[in-house]
């Protein structure tokens, strides 16, 4: 049994403008000790994925309308939202996108992470301190135990995501969710961080979601990875076969938008963007939602109804009427540089 | 409050970490109370002000000490005098000591506006909080109760409570003056608790499981402390006021006991051949609400910079 799995999620926004179907339908494992990277622009929904698997969406206006979250076998969308707060931090911990504005500016950061531990374990608060300085020092500040005392304003932004780092840790949890881990993070600081991550994990046999919409980051970190878009899955492989052979117009056009540092990128050709945008989410077209900007769509089935999510070789599915592997001989012309 | 965001531990200079020690200039560390105290410090009416509340207080504290009078022994041979150097202030019509009985009145006026203010305070934060943390329909009820509330005129409804309660000491003063005006103060929590739960720091605190009395207790209120401190001041001298309009009345604090109101009440009669007797509480009162509110401005100036306006 996988360690958590997520099955036909669909989390609605009800507004006054109308419903917006934020995650419409999505299902997909993430088994024990691997990484799944979740990928796609923004509003596409993978952070409101992530809120809803650790019931932290805003209720009202938002509501899973559908679909469960099984966490070791346990529907986490059924659960009162008192058994819930015993899950979250133990169980499944999350880190978010803005380390700057994550920790609260007027306790010290000892006191931040010992509350977390002393809030699923009852231990002493002497214990807790040395745990705390331990994180520390695994998340790697240096100077942990003088530094327990400090606010959070005297770290920079990068070590603050490492406190918050800490404090997802500070339980042990087996799943650990990381919202735009490194988005507000220097370039520099970022591929330490995502580093210390993937240590992590492995020390602590955790289980990962990385949501990002950088490529770059999954590309190492991740396993298998799954790519957003207006609210559903498009793509899902291993992180090797996706990077490889991406099947989706949309993936093949993230990809292109990627600068290349070798190969054939070094021929200084332009990044190629993706024109238009997403649709909008309230009453979206019953047609493919990646249609009206597929260089693919032309006047067939996919502008009339959504294809469906299907297995185009093993472990790879694809929501495409125009895989890559199955157009080889109707190929578009490569983009040419504007 | 359960905590106090300011930390005097963590004083004095140090150096950034990973800052280049070799600059030589250490950077001062700030946190949001130092960062006030100097903005404070810089604006002059509110130093003026303060130093000028503090001198008040400390008036009213010492003077009845060290003075030899007895403030309610009447003496008629020295009825009517003007300021001396045996009596500061002159005496009133009864020839006690306007010295003495300024201060004493300013004890009580001072205590009942700190004590209305407090409970002002209390009973705001509590309906604030409350309704702004749990939000929803309770909100939506406990926020039309207020509007209705808000049509309540405030010294009326003093009166009228003075009224039913029957008795008047310090402590029915102080309920009559905060029953009609903590609206406002609830309000500000209100909208201070709804802004701060939209924070990243309070949804992290809820990804690691904290329960609602932490994420209210620890999280929620301690943030608030800025603009309660602000509220303190621009309540203060609305109640000290109304306390001092209720006495000259003659609802509030009655004679021999003084108060400023009651004092100014009892001046009044002689306003024409006597007016020092009017014009000490006037001035004490006026004073102390006008020092109030310079330090009101100075602390909101302080304690949140993009409201100034420069």
């Amino acid at each position: 049994m996988a360690l958590l799995e997520v099955n036909d999620l669909r989390t609605h926004f009800f507004t006054r403008e109308g419903v917006v179907q934020a995650v419409d339908g999505i299902s997909f494992a993430v088994e024990k000790g691997k990484t799944l990277g979740i990928v796609g622009e923004s509003g596409c929904g993978k952070s409101v994925t992530a809120l809803s698997i650790m019931g932290l969406i805003p209720k009202p206006p938002a509501r899973i309308v559908s679909g469960e979250v099984l966490f070791e076998g346990q529907d986490l969308t059924k659960l009162s939202e008192h058994k819930l707060e015993d899950v979250r931090g133990r169980e499944i911990a999350m880190i978010f996108q803005d380390p700057m504005t994550s920790l609260n500016p007027t306790l010290t950061i000892g006191t931040q992470i010992t509350e977390t531990i002393r809030r699923h374990y009852d231990v002493p608060q002497q214990q807790a301190n040395k745990k705390a300085i331990e994180l520390l020092e695994e998340v790697r500040i240096p100077r942990a135990s003088e530094r327990l005392k400090d606010y959070p304003h005297r770290f920079s932004g990068g070590m603050r995501q490492r406190v918050m780092i800490a404090i997802a840790l500070s339980c042990d949890p087996k799943l650990l969710i990381a919202d735009e881990p490194t988005t507000a993070l220097d370039v520099t600081v970022q591929a330490s961080v995502l580093d210390l991550l993937d240590d992590l994990r492995t020390e602590h046999e955790m289980a990962m979601i990385i949501i990002t919409h950088d490529l770059g980051v999954v590309a190492e970190a991740s396993d298998d990875i799954l790519v957003m878009y207006a609210g559903q899955i498009v793509e899902q492989a291993s992180t090797l076969d996706l990077f490889d052979h991406p099947e989706h117009p949309y993936t093949e056009a993230l990809l292109g938008a990627l600068p290349q540092l070798e190969g054939e990128g070094i021929r200084q050709r332009r990044l190629v963007a993706i024109p238009g945008r997403p649709p909008d989410l309230i009453d979206p077209p019953a047609a493919c939602r990646f249609a009206p900007r597929c260089r693919y769509a032309g006047n067939d089935s996919c502008t009339q109804q959504m294809p469906e999510l299907r297995e185009i070789r093993k472990g790879h599915w694809v929501r495409s009427a125009h895989p890559a592997s199955e157009r080889a001989g109707k190929r578009a012309p490569e983009a040419t540089p504007a | 409050m359960a905590v106090s965001p300011t930390d005097v531990r963590e004083e004095g200079i140090a150096v950034e970490p990973g800052a280049a020690p070799s600059s030589g200039v250490p950077i001062r560390q700030t946190n949001l109370w130092k960062d006030a105290w100097r903005r404070y410090i810089r604006n002059r009416a509110a130093v003026i002000a303060g130093v000028g509340f503090l001198l008040i207080l400390l008036y009213c504290l010492l003077a009845p000490i060290l003075s030899p009078y007895d403030p309610t022994f009447v003496d008629y041979s020295i009825a009517k005098q003007d300021p001396s150097l045996h009596h500061l202030f002159g005496t009133d019509k009864f020839g006690r000591d306007l010295f003495e009985r300024t201060a004493l009145g300013g004890r009580v006026s001072i205590l009942i506006g700190f004590g209305a203010t407090l409970a002002i305070l209390a009973i705001g934060v509590v309906y604030g909080a409350i309704s702004g943390f749990v939000g929803g329909r309770l909100d939506n009820g406990l926020m039309r109760f207020l509007d209705a509330l808000y049509g309540l005129p405030y010294l009326p409804f003093a009166i009228i409570t003075l009224a039913i309660i029957g008795r008047t000491n310090m402590w029915t003063m102080m309920i009559a003056l905060s029953i009609a005006s903590w609206f406002t103060t609830a309000r500000i929590v209100r909208g201070q608790v709804i802004s701060l739960k939209e924070n990243d720091y309070v949804r992290a605190a809820k990804a690691v499981g904290a329960r609602w009395y932490r994420i209210l207790f620890r999280h929620l209120l301690p943030n608030t402390l800025g603009v309660l401190i602000i509220a303190i001041f621009l309540e203060l001298p609305a109640v000290i006021l109304g306390e001092a309009f209720l006495s000259f009345i003659g609802l509030g604090i009655s004679p021999p006991d003084p108060s400023w109101g009651a004092m100014a009440q009892e001046g009044r009669g002689t306003y024409r051949t006597h007016p020092i007797e009017i014009v000490v509480p006037s001035v004490a009162i006026a004073s102390l609400v006008m020092c109030a509110n310079f330090i009101a401005d100075g602390l909101r100036d302080a304690l949140d910079p993009r409201s100034r306006k420069n």
